[in-house]
């Protein structure tokens, strides 16, 4: 019926998710006044980049103080972390496979508005 | 002297490995929940990233600013962007610290104190189930927001949502019936009389897991 924690572990780890808990809420009101404050005409692709990486961190600090992950053998760490990288391939390969797909729509709107119409689909526009 | 060292933690490490203890120094229990959040990371991740394919591949998409803008209990014309979602995202943020809180107080035997902080948690999720149903209904009933049409732009949009938000509102639902459980049995005395309450802590691990996904969520539906 031991505590598996000594009294100075167990107080270092409870200030350390309280410490977790002021970093996510002041990271989250960041980005809310972020989304609604930043100008049309700045660059959009700086905030979600921001936002990205924001999520990020917020997620390191869920994982590793949350989830006790940093208090953990790197072992096992790591074994839960590695297979995550073949997220990165999943992400970029979709992503374009996406961006291909709006391209060839644009590609065979313009071609079949060039088709001489011979009624049907596509025609109409004049 | 170096090569002793070395010749010495090549020992020790391999030794870990020989049997008879956990290497990664956790129970069968919390690696295989660990493994099992990693398989559902995977899922969450496919469900996400064919939002984004979908994304990239519409010409237009609707602003979550102006989606996401009705408050209850505020006039209908009033507008608060994100400030419902927001909201939403401190109720699971602070539920899931409740529930860390917990697993603290079960690694101190601390019953009474395990039984407190369990209870904010499951306080928690219900919160936040409750939001997602006044946040959905609204978006039905008063926008007519729904699997077949969206009035902001894409139909894709409304079914990513429904599809991405429910899948998440449903590992809610049966995390807080877990928490439920785990309330349950440590106020009849089941991990005291155990001697542990590891219980609690694995399903800490999915409560928080649940947690993480939203921080994703929340990140391709309402800001990018």
């Amino acid at each position: 019926m031991a505590h598996d924690l000594t009294k100075e572990e167990y107080s270092a780890q409870v200030a350390g998710v309280w410490r977790a808990t002021v970093w996510l809420s002041v990271i989250t009101i960041a980005e809310v006044v972020a989304a609604l404050m930043w100008p049309e005409e700045w660059n959009r692709y700086t905030l979600n980049f921001g936002f990205i990486a924001l999520s990020l961190l917020k997620a390191y600090f869920i994982v590793g103080e949350f989830m006790h992950v940093k208090y953990e053998k790197r072992a096992l760490a790591l074994t839960i972390l590695v297979p995550t990288v073949f997220l990165v391939w999943f992400i970029i390969a979709f992503l374009w496979e996406g961006a291909m797909w709006l391209d060839n729509r644009e590609i065979w709107e313009v071609i079949l508005e060039q088709v001489p119409s011979g009624g049907g689909h596509g025609g109409g526009h004049h | 002297m170096a090569t002793d060292t070395l010749a010495h933690s090549q020992d020790a490490t391999q030794d870990e490995w020989m049997g008879g203890q956990s290497p990664f120094n956790i129970s069968y229990g919390k690696l295989m929940m660990w493994y099992f959040l990693v398989s559902d990371a995977f899922t969450f991740s496919a469900l996400l990233i064919s939002y984004g394919t979908l994304r990239f591949s519409t010409p237009t998409w609707p602003d979550p600013n102006v989606v996401f803008s009705a408050m209850p209990f505020l006039p209908h014309d009033m507008h608060v962007p994100l400030g419902f979602v927001s909201i939403m995202t401190f109720i699971l943020i602070l539920s899931s610290v409740f529930v860390v809180r917990a697993v603290q107080e079960g690694h101190m035997m601390n019953k009474k104190g395990v039984l407190y902080w369990m209870f904010l948690g499951i306080l928690g999720g219900v919160a936040f189930l409750s939001c997602q149903a006044w946040e959905w209904m609204h978006l039905i009933v008063d926008n007519g927001m729904t699997l077949y049409e969206n009035p902001f732009g894409t139909k894709h949009f409304g079914q990513l949502f429904f599809l991405i938000t429910g899948f998440h509102g449903f590992h809610v639902f049966s995390g807080v019936v877990f928490n439920c459980i785990v309330w349950y049995q440590t106020l009849t005395g089941v991990y005291e009389r155990r001697g542990h309450y590891e219980m609690v802590e694995k399903i800490g691990l999915y409560w928080h897991f649940v947690d993480l996904v939203w921080v994703f969520v929340f990140l391709a539906f309402y800001l990018l």
